[in-house]
């Protein structure tokens, strides 16, 4: 995950934290656990009080350093940017494991353009959902379109209300079930991705703006949505 | 006998959190050696103004954050908070957490290629 921009614009704020264990940079930190020596790392759905985005590793040399409460042993500290409207960009993927986003081909022509219709072979769009999330093209004369998805069925087809040029049998597309506004991701095991192949869950982050390529360097612009420094209760 | 009611304070998990803050070099400790043992941990290093003419990012394979001319942070010379510190980032971490415009625009440059090709 990056840091992309502030909502407000203006300057970031960078603090270095004490960690209560040895985090990877690009992810998610949360309020200390009880009787944590400090910051502990969210989980692939768990981001509730978040503080903000790590920015630096823990490397020495090129080699992790351990994480240590050997007496003598360096205090681990990491740089964290701590805005509340701090806007991340992350790696839409298609597994847990980073795979690239699914790529989906035109099985059915659609002269009217209200519908995208899967290959056999493809994953079944109403399972994982991605109703209300968003369609797009990577070839053919729609390439670069993308629309909202109105509905899904398990007949491999998308539905979208305005609608696409009429598109032809082998055409790639894409889909992810989000849009401006989705609020619920699912990370990556290394919790700088955000997975694409599934429906939104229940990750405290809402999504701003998508920037849609291929498979492989699409990406959602995201905002914590339980931060700790906003105004939203803390849990 | 008078008596002594102890409250036990509850300390909220916001105060919790900005105690987690680093508290900088220990006293007695020389900036530069401070500053080059997070180097060395290839950490974040922000300067204020008066102080970041002294640090020499190329030498020890940092580059400056360039998009955001300032960052608010305390200084990791001389400890002291300032809206206008500089950041540098470890040229090998800078990508996993940053990227610049010229890559941004990289990234979008060879997927119009591509679909160019597929039209």
């Amino acid at each position: 995950m990056e840091f992309a921009y502030l909502l407000g614009g203006g300057t970031p704020t960078i603090k270095k934290y004490k960690m209560a264990a040895g985090h990877a940079a690009g992810i998610i930190v949360l309020v200390p656990a009880a009787d944590a020596t400090g910051l502990t790392t969210s989980t692939t759905t768990g981001m509730v009080d978040a503080v903000g985005l790590t920015l630096d590793a823990i490397l020495s040399q090129g080699a992790p350093v351990a994480y240590s409460t050997t007496q003598g042993a360096v205090e681990h500290l990491q740089s964290v940017i701590i805005n509340s409207d701090a806007v991340f960009k992350a790696l839409l993927v298609g597994s847990a494991a980073n795979a690239v986003l699914e790529t989906r081909t035109v099985g059915t022509a659609s002269s009217n353009g209200l519908t995208v219709v899967g290959t056999t072979g493809d994953t079944d769009p109403s399972s994982p959902d991605m109703d209300e999330g968003t369609v797009w093209y990577a070839s053919g004369s729609n390439g670069g379109a993308s629309r909202k998805i109105t509905s899904t069925t398990t007949t491999l087809t998308v539905t979208v209300i305005v609608p696409f040029s009429a598109n032809r049998i082998g055409d790639k597309y894409h889909t992810a079930d989000y849009t401006p506004g989705t609020e619920g991701v699912t990370l990556s095991t290394n919790l700088q991705n955000v997975r694409g192949e599934i429906a939104a869950t229940t990750g405290r982050m809402s999504c701003i703006d998508l920037n849609l390529n291929g498979a492989g360097n699409s990406s959602l612009e995201l905002i914590l949505t339980d931060h700790i420094w906003s105004g939203s209760a803390l849990s | 006998m008078s008596v002594t009611i102890l409250a036990k304070r509850e300390f909220s998990k916001r105060e919790v959190t900005a105690a987690q803050e680093a508290p900088g070099k220990t006293w007695g400790r020389t900036a530069g050696s401070w500053v080059h043992d997070l180097c060395a941990l290839r950490k974040v290093i922000t300067l204020c103004p008066l102080c970041t003419h002294k640090f020499n990012p190329g030498r020890l394979g940092y580059r400056k954050e360039k998009e955001f001319p300032f960052v608010q942070a305390k200084c990791d010379g001389c400890d002291t908070f300032d809206v206008k510190c500089s950041a540098y980032f470890f040229e090998a971490t800078y990508h996993e957490v940053r990227s610049t415009a010229a890559d941004r625009r990289a990234t979008k440059t060879a997927h119009r290629k591509l679909l160019a090709k597929s039209m």
